[in-house]
Order: C-alpha cells, then structure tokens, then sequence
C-alpha cells in the first residue's frame, strides 16, 4: 500500500507518495537519482482520488529534492586495502544505496542522501480546508505521520482563531512591506504546544528545506521557529480570508492596512512614511504582550511564609524571580544565577538557553504591567527576590498571576494556593471490610473514618469557622497557606451534618481514579485498610489476579497466567460482575472459560446450565475442547434441525446438563426459547461478533441474560484488542455490566465522538479507567507470559462442514467406495489415494472439489473451513501480526487468493510451484522488508516449504493436513526458525469427524503407521481392507 | 496593562504618555501663543508632508504658501561617548530600567539615570532644540518649525525611543551596550552551549508518535475580554489630526471581527476530521 507524504515548501505543501517495490540499490550520478520508491504524478493524483483525499484546490505539479535516510548498500569494501597501496581512493566503490521508508528501522548510525520526488503542491490558502479534512487520530496506514501533525497543527490553529491569540502588524520582507496577522503564541499553554510540536515533528516534512544544510545538521531553535513560521503562514492565510475590513470611518494609513490585511498577499503599498510608522507602532505593541521564542520564560515564584519564622513574621511572604523552561514549567532557574552568568548561555536541566538575563528582564518588564507592586522589586542591579505584603500576595493568586501568564510571564504558586482542587477543603478517608464481610457485594456499607482537611492538614470544624472568622481571604492553618472559600465552607459543614455512608462501590471508584469527590468534596486521601486493599487492588489490575488451581475434574494443566486468569473469572463472578477475557490468540481462553465452569461445578455452585454462544465455525471446536479438558461437564448443541422448538422442549432437553452451545444465528432466530430459560450463566465466544450495536445479532446477544428473570452471570471472551475499539465497546460492556457506560447516547457523545474523532485522551483515559477492571487481557509479548509460553505453541483449530461440504463427502464417499470394492486389487491403491485427495479438496471447500475456478458469489458461505480461517486472520490482523498459510493444492492457493485479496483490500502473494524465481524472492523480500507489506503470505507446502526465510511471521496455518507431520513442520520452520523474536503460533485446521480427523489422530497415535508416512511409503495403503479404508474416510 | 499602551494611542485630546505631555509642555512654554496656534492648525491641515528621522537629525518637508515645500531640520546636542558611558553605568544599575526598556516602555524616571553624566534625555527648554527652516521667516522656531515640533510628539507616541536616537544612540544599540555590560560583570563563565548544528534525529524523520492535546479536543472560545487584540490595549499608532476616533474604531472593529472569526473557527473545528 502506498503511503502519502508531505513536504513543506513555505508557501504551501507538497504531497507525495512512496510504497515499497523490489528495486536494486541505486548510484548517484552526477546529479541526485529519483527516490526509487516514489510514485509518479499520475499515480500520485489516482492514489489520492481513490482514498478521496484529493483536494478540491488545483495542484500543482513541481519535483523537490529530500535529503533522507539511506540505507547503504556497497556490497564489500574489501578493496579498502589495496586502494590505500595504490594511494588512490579511485577503486573505492562509490556510495550506492536506497532510501529508508517510513516503518522500516532506522538503523544508529545512517547516511542522509539526496532523492528527488514527483509530488503536487497544493497552495497555502488552500491548505487549511484540506488539513480540516485529516483524520486527528486512529488508524490510517495510508496516511505518513506528517500529515497527522500537520491536521493537530491546524486545530490548534483552529483553537488560536477561536480564542482569538493574534495580533494583525506591519511587516518589512526584503524591500517591501506587508501587513500580516500574527498568532499570538504567550500563553503557557500555547507555548509548551509549541515546544512539544517542533519536538515532534517529523522530521521528513522539512527533509525538503534547503537540502544541503539538512543533509548536516539541524538546530533545535530554528525547529521551533521552523514550527512557528508553520503556525504563522496558516493562520494569517485563514485570518486573510476570514477577515472582512471596515466600510468607512477609517484614514488612509489605517484603511490601506486593513485592506491589505484582507488581501491575498498582504503588500502594503504607496506612503513609505506611513508604512514605516505602522511598522515600529505594531512591533511596540506586539512587545508589549509578548516576547521572543525563546526555550525558557521570567517566572515568578510564591513563597508563604514558613511556619519556623514564628508568629512575628507570619506575613512574611516572598516572590522569587527566574526563568522556566518552556517546555517543562517545573525547570527552574533562579535570577541569581542567571545575573551571574551574564549573558552567557546557560543551561536549564538539559535545555540550554542564550542571554539568559536579558530574557529575565525582558520578561519583568511585561510583568511589571500586571503586577505593580513588581517595581518596588526592580531597584537594584541584580534582583533575585522580594517581600510582598499579604494584600499584594491575594492580588497575584486572585487576578494578577493569570494575567501575566497570559503576557507570557510564568507565576509558581504553593500547591494550595494554585486554584485547583488540592487547595481547597476535602477528605480524608480510612476504610476497610468490616470482619463479617468477604468484600464481595458492591453496595455493602464498609467500616470508615474520615476527617475534614485543608492544605494537607486535618481541620476540624471548629478550627475552620475560627479561620472563616479572620474574614482575611488568606489563612494559614497548620502552616500551609489557603485561600478560603464560602461556598467551600457551606459544603464541608451540610456533608458533617448529614454523616453519609461509605460503600464499597465508593472505594472502588475512589481507589480508581485522582482527584474523584465524595458529597462534592474532594477526596485528598483515602488509606484503605489490609483487607479492602486485596480487594481493590485486585479490582483494578494493580496487581496480577491471584491464581487459583484447575478444578479437580479438570483434565489438563493449566500455565500459570491460566490460573490467574482462572483466579480473576471467579472474582468478578463473586463480585457479580461481568467479566471479558480477551487474552491474545492462541494463549487459551477456551480451557480458562472450561477450567472456570469446571470449578463451578466442583464448588457445587452450578445449578443450571450455561448458554455459550460461538460462531458456528467453532462449535465444533468447544465440543471437542470440553470432551478432552472438561468430560465432567455435560455439554449439547442447540443447533441443526432437530434441535427443540419449544421453551418446554428446551427445558427438558436441558435436564441435568451443564453447558450448551449455540451459535449467533440460531440465538437471534430462537431468542423467545432461549430467553426464557433461566440460564445460570451466558458466554460470549468471539464476542466481537456484537461490535454492531444496531444488528438484531447483537441485540439478542445482550437480551438473553436479561430475559430469563434469574441472576446470571456473563462472560466474554475475545482476541481482539476490544479496549481500542471504543466503537465496539459499549455494546460489549453493555452485555457485561449495562450500568458502566450508560445509554449508548450518552456514550457517544461522552466518548465515542471525542475520542475517535480528535483522538481525545483524556476521554479515553476515563473509559479505560471504566472498563478497565471487566477487562483482562495478556499478550502473548508480555514478559510475564512469554516465559510461560513455549516457542512454538501448536493449536488445533477444529471445524466443521457446511451442508454443501457435508453433502458432497457423504457422496463422494458412497459412490467411490462401490467403485474401490469392485475393482481389481492393482488398481486399488490408485483409486483410494485419488478418494482421500478428493476428501481433503471437499474439506478445504466444494469449490475445490468441483474444479470451478473463479470465486463465487457465496464463496465464504459455502466452507465451514473457510469461514473459521476468516475469524482468525480477522483477528491476528487486527494487532497487526503476520501469517504464513500453507496448503498442498496449489489451486485451492489461487482461489484463496483470489476471495482473500477481495475481503481484506489488499495484495496478498501466493508463491507455488509455477512462480519463477525472481518472483519468489520479490514476494519474499516484500513479505520480510516492506514495512507496509502483506500481513498473509499463501504458500504452496511443495514450493514454499523449504529454503525460505519468512521470520516475519509469527503465525503458521496450516489448512489442510499432510500425511507427514515432518513436511509441516518444515513449513513451519520458515516462520520459527532463528532470527524469530516472537513465539510463533501453528494453526492446525482439522475438519471433526472428517478423515482429517482420522488422519490427525493417526499422526498422533498410531506411531508405527506415522512411521510409515514419514517414510513417505503410500504402500499400507493398499493393503488395508475396504472396511478400514471405510473407517478411514467415513463422516462421523 | 502596558503603560506605553495605555497611554499612547489615545486621542489627541485625551491622557498622552508622559514623555508626549513633556515634549508638548515644552513647546507650549513658548512665549508667542498665536504663533503656537498658527502652528496647531498647520499641522492639523496637513501642512507636514513628510518626517524622516535620519541618526541624528529630524528631517521635515513643509509645505508652505511657496510652490516648494520647505525643508525643516531638527536636533539635539548628542552626548559623548564618556557621557553615554554614565548613562549606562546608572542604567545597569536599576534592573527595572533595562526591563522596561526590553518590554518597549519608556521608564517614568529615565532622566535620573541621565543625571548620572549631568545631562539629561530631554530638552528642558524649547532652545536645547535646535533647529532651522528654509523658510524666509526669520523668526526661529517659524510656524513650520512648530508644526514639526507637534508632530513629533505623535511619533514620540508610537516609538518614544526616538529620543535616544537624536541623542546619540539607537534602542538596539542601546540594549546591546548594557548586555555586553551585563557580560563584563559576570562572576561566573557561563556554560558552553553548542550553538552549532546538532545532527539530524533519524528515527524522527518519518514519525510521530503524539496523540491530539487533550486540550485541542473541544474548541473553546476567548473569555470576555481576552483577545489578544484586547490584551494588547490601545494601537500605538498617532491618531490622524483629521479623524481622531479612526483608531478607536479601527480596534473596536478588530474586536467584534475576532469574535467573528472565532465562532467561525469553533463551528470549523466542530464539523472538521470527519473520515470520509
């Protein structure tokens, strides 16, 4: 896939395009080459179209120059020696190379060349409109990172506009003259932005600026000026055209800069004299609000009196002067070792900031506007600090701290007089379980203390109303300085009244989240005590879920993270809360979800059956999982035409079981039956297959726990990342606990816009905070659990037939078994061999089978396998994993390939026996390199089984089964092989009751047999009587 | 607020910085009140076609009953560089001075730093002001000198440093004497900074990382009196003899078009990053 970039060319940008493709390394000539990877401009404009990214604005055709990572490429420099000899540097092979693309790692130390690129330029007044189009956050593979920048960069020019930070001056540009609106860039806030914006920046959108100086170097300052001239040349073009200039009542001088002020380029013409008084006139009042772009500000510091100095000096309050780092406010630097070093360079922390003093003095010069009482501060030569009174202390907290900041002068406050919520009255809370109680239930009332507090110190109150009672606005209690408020007051003394209770739920929630409130007042402490603290910190992840041991009754061993997993089903079914495990593929959430039922049922506590809903495609595979883990549990399937059709039916099909399995379809279609038995429990498989709230799927889904007026726990269980899809949250949550989120309207608003529109973090900081503790979800990377997993962990992934499937083995079956039992012994072997290929074809899909050879319309629809295969790629390529596919007919590889490509937009490459070389090594160079390349690679098990090197992929399936276990697992070794940092994950797909099923359990069992496979000897074959070979291949 | 700003844009007839009441108080003080009023009205017709500040010198194009403007020269006695020497010491000595002077205000009390060298930044008497006139009037300061004078007090209001020029030194070299001043009297070498080129971050050139500024999320406008245009206070720019409100005017239109455009960007902000 190709990837659009951008360039910034000063007066406009530059888009354009790269995506990989097999090219030999390159030599520069005499001149720069072409960046190999670049996509020309016709492709560039069908590219853009396609994606409906192509502005409306004419573009502009132009070629510019990067200067770019490279990756060299000189094959030896074993000439190195010889050419010293020679005393020549001639033999030296010249530099060849290709330029790095964007996803691939850059290495420590690389070379930066020269490419030229095709791209289109689009102007600068037309930029603005096309940037307000970018997505500002989620995935967008076909969009560079520069753009996303540039799309946060123009909301904040959008946020600049709104809250009007500009100042319209006369600027001299070389000979001329013009009249420019100019963001306003003092505030704190805005400043810091513009700190973290040229720390950010990626670097590729000023690759094209001036290219011999950025092929050496770079400077920080003229970064973050470089950013500033950005934020500058959008906003005064968007300010041109929002501006609309005065009729009448102004003279010459004011109307000809307004008017240029609303012109396209901004020139101001004619009365020089003028001009240049308009110019010094704006630069005046421009300095009056705002400095240079300097990497640190003045900052005046509040210092209270410390309680030491005693009573006497109890108003002794002091103000410090120094410079603060723009980028991170708690850098500090005091005047007095800014006077001392001069104007020499300085470093703060790590920045380092040039003339320092006359930036300190720059800076209190302003500030002397808004805080008066400064003057008095600025006597002598070097000043580092002063008194205030306490009069002048309550001006600069209450008004004058706010103003400076916005003249871009720092002010420090004590934390408790800094405005936010610490400084004011609040909680102090102790609590824990009370002795009889197990922590379990969510309104319990829980043992607790509290006391009232200020500044950090308790404050009874008494002790407030005698503070209230100075009627100064200041007070100091226990040595800390707060301002007092009367509306806090009232507060504190209604919650003393009323003496309110303390509930677990409030705990929960309090040990979650900062800064939460109780009654309306802030909680500034909360000590849970040794019991309630297992509770909550178990509640919300801080620690890993206690284990708990598989049930007796459970046939298999469970890896410890298992166990915890296990452990934390069982809390949150005691707390009655819904739970979604969404471990990583592959890591075993079928045996926890089986393990969990299992204790239930040892704990005696399953008093009614289970409904689990699944995908039909993996019935099959829940059957088999709880035959081998779980035989203890007694397991049916809703599902096929005899299944009952009444709620009477159901009840007593249902005696004395204790799971049953449906699918999604038959859910929806049977929701009065299913609805209205008392389920003790309902589990979600692929629970994703709900993402959509509006679909009737979805909806039954979450109906049936509520239909059956009897308290019912819910599970979920998915691979897929759900805590980033905040689409596909609140239904989820809505199955699990429907209080969490709300109504799905508020959700959307609170959330969902925020957060996938202008990718909101703090939104989604709170959601994850919400759904964070129903959540529990282990990657197979994680440290913890990648030393528990082995290298290569095998799944069988088990499936059934579709009725077509099932239909056309059952025929196939019977018709060639006749035709085998009558013919001669000699032609026997021929005959079965070709039945058992056949078999296997039916397995993989009738398509197959039936020779046809384009994809049909209900081609997905048709293969039980198919469909399966489907959910797992849906899910491996949703955290971006990569996977091998191999399969032993090469046509079934096209059709794949065929269907494939069509469901997920995209190439995927097939290698087989009639690729050529270089095909092959194209499509295996692009599967390893390309950082954007294929996440499925088909491979034919012949061709593709041996000598490549495909350590790209973590993930093997294998479609359909060989005789030979040792062909497999040389395919497999293409993934798991070294050079592998990931543990790779081989996919078994076994079709149940099938031959493939015999010929699995063969493999497994029947040693000597196996060995005569691996022998590679077909012979056993014929002589095996028709019985077996019906035994071996009939449906079960 | 600003206290060259708060005082210097506004109308003619209003509160004027100190160092514009000063430069007028002393042509007032002229004896010859008609000539004074001639003068007034001269300036106010817009007789004054031209004024030019050149180093030292002020130069004028009056246009008189000739056909001919009359070329109007203005000085001051400069002071040496022994003198400036003074002024600096006392300068440096005060940091408001230096911090006033950096925010682009002229200091209330400048003229005590002055009296450091015995001199003084201002003139005190209307004949420290030198001046001549191509004029055949013989009388000096003719009415064209006047008009000139009263102009100046409007240019003094825009860039009050002007007065330091026709001393003898610019703002700039003015605050880059007092740095280097700064510098010497360091007790302490200040760290080595490489001001140099840095090499250029590789892993940086193609990514970034960085999720929206929550901050970004919702666009919220300026509260009451809070655009940049209001915080800056009144435009420094000498109001026009003819239409003394045109500034006044000028900013009120500036302020109610800012709230304009800002409703305008929240709207494109609200309806903005939708994928297609």
């Amino acid at each position: 896939m190709s990837l659009l970039h951008a360039l910034w060319d000063g007066d406009g940008l530059v888009l354009w395009a790269d995506g990989w493709c097999l090219v030999d390394r390159q030599t520069p000539v005499d001149q720069p080459l072409m960046h190999p990877f670049t996509l020309g401009r016709q492709d560039l404009r069908h590219c853009l179209t396609s994606r409906q990214r192509l502005p409306q604005a004419p573009l502009q055709p132009v070629d510019r120059l990067l200067s770019l990572p490279s990756r060299d490429l000189r094959r030896s420099r074993r000439r190195r020696g010889r050419s010293r000899e020679n005393g020549s540097g001639s033999e030296w092979e010249v530099w060849s190379g290709l330029p790095l693309l964007a996803g691939e790692a850059i290495p420590e130390q690389c070379q930066w060349w020269p490419w030229r690129i095709e791209g289109l330029k689009l102007a600068l007044a037309d930029l603005p409109g096309w940037l307000n189009g970018l997505p500002l956050s989620g995935e967008h593979p076909d969009l560079g990172d520069e753009l996303r920048w540039l799309a946060h960069l123009q909301r904040w020019c959008l946020s600049l506009m709104a809250r009007g930070r500009w100042l319209p001056v006369a600027e001299a540009t070389g000979d001329h003259c013009y009249a420019r609106w100019q963001p306003l860039l003092n505030r704190e806030d805005d400043r810091y932005r513009l700190e973290t914006m040229a720390l950010h920046m990626p670097q590729a959108l000023l690759s094209g600026h001036d290219p011999l100086n950025t092929l050496a170097c770079r400077r920080p300052e003229q970064q973050r000026l470089q950013v500033a001239g950005i934020v500058a040349a959008l906003l005064d073009t968007q300010m041109r055209v929002a501006f609309t200039p005065l009729e009448v009542g102004l003279d010459d001088l004011l109307d000809s800069w307004q008017q240029a002020l609303a012109s396209t380029e901004g020139r101001l013409g004619a009365n020089a004299d003028g001009v240049e008084r308009l110019q010094m006139a704006t630069s005046h009042w421009r300095q009056g609000v705002t400095g240079q772009l300097a990497p640190a500000r003045a900052c005046l510091e509040l210092q209270a009196p410390t309680p030491q100095q005693g009573d006497q000096d109890d108003n002794h309050w002091q103000l410090r002067f120094g410079l603060q780092a723009a980028i991170d406010p708690s850098l500090w630097l005091d005047a007095e070792a800014i006077w001392a070093a001069g104007d020499n360079a300085i470093h703060i922390g790590e920045i380092p900031v040039e003339k320092p003093s006359q930036l300190l003095l720059e800076g209190l010069g302003r500030a002397l506007s808004a805080f008066e009482p400064l003057e008095r501060g600025l006597e002598g030569a070097t000043p580092s600090i002063m008194d205030l009174t306490p009069a002048e202390v309550f001006v600069l907290v209450r008004t004058a701290s706010r103003r400076l900041r916005d003249l871009g002068v720092g002010v420090k406050l004590p934390d408790t007089l800094s405005g936010g919520l610490a400084g004011r009255i609040g909680l102090s809370i102790q609590a824990d379980l009370s002795p009889e109680s197990q922590g379990f239930s969510l309104g319990e009332s829980l043992q607790w203390r509290w006391t009232l507090m200020i500044g950090g110190q308790p404050i009874t109150l008494n002790q407030l109303e005698r503070l209230s009672a100075q009627k100064s606005p200041l007070v100091s209690h226990g040595g800390q300085w707060v301002e007092l408020r009367p509306g806090d007051i009232k507060t504190a003394e209604k919650f003393c009244l009323e003496e309110p209770r303390f509930s677990l739920e409030d705990a929960l929630r309090l040990a979650g989240n900062d800064l939460e409130t109780l009654q309306r007042l802030p909680v500034h402490r909360f000590e849970a005590g040794p019991r309630l603290q297992q509770v909550l910190e178990q509640y919300h992840h801080h620690k890993q879920p206690d284990p708990l041991p598989a049930p007796e009754g459970f046939c298999g061993q469970l890896r410890s993270y298992q166990e915890r997993g296990l452990g934390w089903l069982a809390f949150l079914y005691r707390f009655g809360q819904g739970a979604c495990l969404a471990d990583d593929m592959g890591l075993g959430k079928t045996i926890q979800l089986l393990a969990f039922l299992q204790y239930l049922k040892v704990q005696k506590e399953l008093q009614r059956p289970v409904l689990l809903v699944c995908p039909t495609s993996v019935m099959t595979n829940w059957g088999r999982e709880a035959q081998q883990f779980t035989p203890g549990l007694r397991v049916i399937e809703h599902y096929g035409s005899r299944r009952p059709s009444t709620a009477a039916a159901l009840a007593s099909a249902l005696c004395h079981v204790d799971l049953v399995l449906t699918s999604y379809g038959l859910l929806q279609r049977d929701l009065a039956i299913l609805g209205s038995y008392g389920w003790q429990g309902v589990v979600l498989d692929e629970a994703q297959a709900i993402k959509n709230s509006t679909s009737k799927q979805s909806a039954a889904a979450r109906e049936v726990s509520r239909l059956g007026q009897k308290p019912c726990f819910c599970i979920a269980l998915t691979g897929t990342p759900v805590e980033n899809r905040v689409g596909e949250i609140w239904p989820l949550m809505n199955f699990l606990n429907p209080r969490v989120l709300g109504e799905e309207g508020f959700f959307r608003q609170r959330y969902r816009l925020p957060i996938e529109r202008y990718g909101d973090m703090a939104s989604l900081r709170d959601l994850r905070r919400r759904v964070g503790p129903f959540i529990l979800r282990r990657l197979k990377t994680d440290q913890s659990i990648i030393s528990d997993l082995p290298e290569k962990i095998e799944l069988n992934e088990w499936c059934g037939l579709s009725d077509e499937q099932r239909r056309l083995y059952s025929k196939t079956v019977d018709d060639t078994l006749e035709v085998v039992a009558r013919a001669p012994l000699g032609e026997r072997h021929g005959q079965v061999l070709g039945l058992l290929t056949k078999l296997k074809q039916i397995c993989n899909h009738p398509a197959l089978a039936l020779q046809e050879q384009e994809v049909s319309q209900d081609f997905g629809r048709r293969s039980a396998k198919l469909q399966r295969l489907e959910e797992i790629l849906d899910e491996l390529m949703a955290v971006g994993d990569r996977a091998l596919l191999f399969t032993q007919f090469a046509r079934w590889g096209h059709l794949l390939k065929q269907y494939l490509e069509q469901r997920f937009q995209g190439d995927i490459p097939f290698l087989h026996g009639g690729s050529s070389k270089a095909e092959r090594q194209g499509m295996v160079d692009r599967f390893q390199q390309d950082p954007r390349g294929p996440q499925l690679f088909l491979l034919s098990l012949k061709a593709g089984g041996v000598g490549l090197n495909l350590t790209r992929a973590s993930h093997v399936i294998h479609i359909d089964r060989w005789w030979n276990p040792a062909v497999e697992n040389q395919a497999t070794d293409r993934a798991y092989r070294i050079g592998q940092t990931n543990r790779v994950m081989v996919h078994k797909f076994i079709t149940s009751g099938s031959l493939e099923e015999n010929i699995d359990r063969m493999i497994r069992e029947k040693a000597r047999l196996a060995e005569d496979i691996i022998g590679g000897r077909e012979g056993w074959l014929a002589g095996l009587e028709i019985n077996d070979i019906k035994e071996l291949v009939s449906l079960q | 607020m600003n206290t060259l700003n708060k005082k210097a844009g506004q109308d003619a007839m209003g509160e004027q910085p100190w160092w514009v009441a000063q430069w007028m108080d002393l042509i007032n003080s002229y004896r010859y009140k008609r000539r004074l009023e001639r003068a007034w009205a001269y300036m106010h017709e817009g007789h004054v076609l031209s004024i030019r500040f050149e180093g030292r010198r002020v130069h004028a194009r009056v246009q008189g009953t000739g056909k001919d403007p009359y070329k109007v020269k203005l000085w001051l006695d400069t002071l040496s560089n022994e003198d400036w020497g003074y002024v600096l010491d006392a300068l440096s000595q005060k940091a408001r001075w230096t911090a006033q002077l950096l925010a682009g205000v002229m200091p209330q009390d400048i003229e005590r730093a002055f009296a450091a060298s015995g001199r003084c930044l201002f003139p005190w008497e209307l004949r420290e002001v030198r001046s001549e006139c191509s004029c055949p009037d013989k009388a000096n300061p003719c009415k064209h000198i006047i008009a000139v004078y009263y102009l100046m007090g409007d240019r003094f209001s825009e860039d009050p440093f002007v007065l330091f020029q026709l001393r003898g030194r610019t703002r700039q070299q003015l605050l880059d004497q007092l740095a280097q001043r700064r510098i010497s009297t360091t007790t302490e070498q200040g760290v080595k900074v490489q001001t140099g080129m840095l090499p250029p971050q590789a892993r940086r050139t193609w990514s970034y990382g960085e999720d929206m500024d929550p901050e970004l999320v919702v666009i919220t406008p300026a509260l009451e009196g809070e655009l940049g245009v209001d915080e800056a206070g009144p435009l420094p720019v000498a109001p026009d003899p003819h239409n003394p409100d045109a500034n006044h005017l000028f900013l009120h239109h500036l302020h109610e078009q800012g709230q304009r455009i800002g409703r305008r960007a929240m709207g494109q902000a609200m309806g903005a990053n939708i994928s297609p």
